[in-house]
């Protein structure tokens, strides 16, 4: 039984167009091959994908090889980079993939559940789907109102009085970025792992029931393997965006936070003219990043999988 | 419908059945979460209409349509700019991978995504490096144009490829037989029945460019400071302000508003492949 929501109803099965598959030439003979006219429309995507992503890449490769700011002046060649983040960026890289694993492990214990909820129980989900965008607005707006909201006399001064808690404590503190990261790509992991549970016949779970087994068992045998694709999917889309954060830490962490990548780069970079060390952080983070998504580009099954 | 089949016999015979307590569970886990998404949105806007002696007034709205205007107007540009130039790139590129018949598509479409992956501090450096080196455009309006469209015609890119793999060749094979041209029969038949798809590529693009500031902050000079950036250093310099908050408050509702409009319109089906939202 197919999830309506996963296939359109409104276009006929791909056999019934392979029937209408007549016409192999037109009449009218066109100027190029459909081979050339294929490049042809391809090319202002790839003019523009090489100019503003490979190249600047590129640079940022040769850059990362160059001493200081040396680059735009005469090139002083060097390892030295490499070296100087191999030895005291160490706990820097260490940190920012601590901070993007715990968050997706975050996600994903929390998701989970609210993925299952979405697909199998609610029939609002337009609706849930609509309010998920406020965090796909942008960390800032996200640590921003989260800021405001730890502060002595926040908005929620008087219930967290009330329950005893005191959250002003969570003012600069690991917990309080973790939050934030989560929040930020729980969405992608929740879209993730629905797709996958769409994909599951609510009747394999109601068979594991009627055969006696009990809801964890259905959820270790059943649920979770045919979900599973879904899952790193999800943890590993998490995991590359919150490789690259920056609002979260440096506005709700403390020092030991602010040492993720991306700050770092901005520091040595944008502040301090360092380009070279800069470029040399980039290009290791740009490593972790794409490790990450050729790795999840592996186990998504959706539009993406040409 | 939690199953009453699936239920032990026995439990059928019990007045107090735990069901209702497991749905009410469920739905309270869902609402707690989406109190948790507009949580910080809501402190933003509360934090916006009160003064530290804590009366409530719209005066820190002033600003929004004062010294901000600059900055949202910038804003509103380029997001417009950033989106004509994706639809002129996307739909040709998502039209060739998905009928023409070219080797190695698999690849190519990895390798126009790869701006996608790349993390926003990392591209920030590079095209700083690229724009200051090579192309001679260090803070202008046209090298953020230039950034984002690298950054997000991906997310154009792919509902438009899952708009056009679910349309049957059929349509253009029967306006084709018709006597259309090709032009035509993409113009007047294929490109009306991609509307959902195209529409979910605008949405997407507007919500990430509209409010983009970590790229931005690299490349932007003191002339192309976008609205996001704007509310990110008046945080760094000026403190927590209500003067900011208007200010964020302001993106958020007009980008909550664009969505809401989508949602209305189209719904949610165009945004699946992009697992986004």
């Amino acid at each position: 039984m197919k999830n309506p929501d996963a296939y359109p109803m409104t276009h006929a099965p791909a056999d019934v167009a392979l029937e209408y598959q007549v016409a192999e030439e037109p009449v009218r003979q066109s100027f190029a091959s459909p081979r050339m006219r294929g490049f042809m429309l391809l090319a202002p995507a790839v003019t523009v994908a090489v100019l503003f992503s490979l190249i600047p890449l590129a640079y940022l490769f040769q850059v990362s090889l160059t001493n200081d700011s040396s680059f735009f002046f005469t090139a002083e060649y060097t390892v030295n980079n490499y070296l100087e983040v191999a030895n005291r960026y160490r706990s820097a890289i260490l940190e920012t993939v601590y901070l993007a694993g715990m968050s997706s492990i975050l996600d994903l214990v929390f998701g989970y559940p609210f993925a299952y909820i979405l697909i199998r129980k609610i029939r609002y989900r337009e609706f849930v789907r609509t309010m998920m965008t406020f965090p796909l607005f942008g960390p800032l707006y996200l640590a921003f109102g989260l800021f405001y909201i730890l502060l002595p006399n926040g908005p929620l001064g008087g219930l967290f009085a009330g329950l005893g808690i005191n959250v002003t404590k969570y003012l600069f503190s690991q917990g309080a970025v973790l939050f934030s990261m989560a929040v930020f790509t729980f969405p992608f992991m929740v879209m993730n792992i629905g797709a996958a549970l769409s994909n599951v016949d609510p009747m394999l779970e109601e068979a594991a029931r009627t055969l006696g087994a009990k809801p964890w068992q259905t959820f270790v045998r059943v649920l979770f393997p045919l979900s599973w694709s879904g899952i790193i999917a999800g943890f590993l889309m998490c995991f590359g965006w919150n490789l690259g954060v920056f609002a979260q830490p440096q506005l709700l962490g403390s020092p030991k936070e602010q040492s993720v990548i991306s700050l770092q780069m901005f520091l040595k970079g944008l502040v301090q003219f360092n380009y070279g060390l800069a470029a040399a952080l980039g290009v290791v983070l740009m490593v972790m990043a794409f490790l990450v998504t050729w790795v999840s580009l592996r186990f998504s099954r959706g539009a993406l999988g040409a | 419908m939690a199953t009453l089949a699936g239920a032990p016999v026995g439990r059928e015979r019990r007045i107090f059945s735990f069901t209702w307590l497991w749905n009410a569970l469920a739905h309270g886990y869902v609402w707690a979460w989406l109190g948790v998404f507009a949580l910080p949105f809501l402190a933003t806007l509360a934090y916006s209409l009160r003064t530290p002696d804590g009366v409530w007034t719209l005066s820190a709205y002033q600003y929004v349509f004062g010294s901000f205007k600059e900055n949202l107007l910038l804003s509103v540009q380029t997001t417009i700019i950033t989106i004509i130039l994706n639809l002129l790139i996307s739909i040709p590129a998502a039209y060739a991978i998905v009928r023409a018949p070219i080797p190695g598509k698999s690849f190519l479409l990895s390798a126009l995504n790869l701006s996608l992956y790349t993390p926003a501090a990392v591209m920030g450096v590079s095209l700083v490096i690229a724009y200051a080196f090579l192309f001679g455009i260090p803070q202008t309006m046209t090298g953020l144009i230039a950034a984002y469209v690298v950054g997000t015609f991906p997310l154009m890119l792919v509902p438009i490829i899952v708009a056009l793999r679910d349309l049957p060749l059929m349509f253009e094979e029967a306006a084709r037989t018709l006597g259309a041209t090709r032009m035509q029969s993409f113009f007047r038949i294929e490109l009306p029945l991609l509307g959902p798809g195209i529409s979910a590529g605008i949405l997407l693009t507007f919500v990430i460019v509209f409010n983009e500031f970590l790229v931005t902050l690299f490349i932007a000079g003191p002339g192309t400071t976008t609205a996001a950036l704007r509310v990110y250093n008046l945080t760094r310099t000026a403190g927590f302000q209500p003067s900011t908050a208007a200010l964020a408050t302001t993106m958020q509702l007009v980008s909550f508003v664009v969505v809401l409009l989508f949602f209305r319109f189209f719904g949610s089906r165009y945004l699946k492949g992009t697992y986004l939202i």
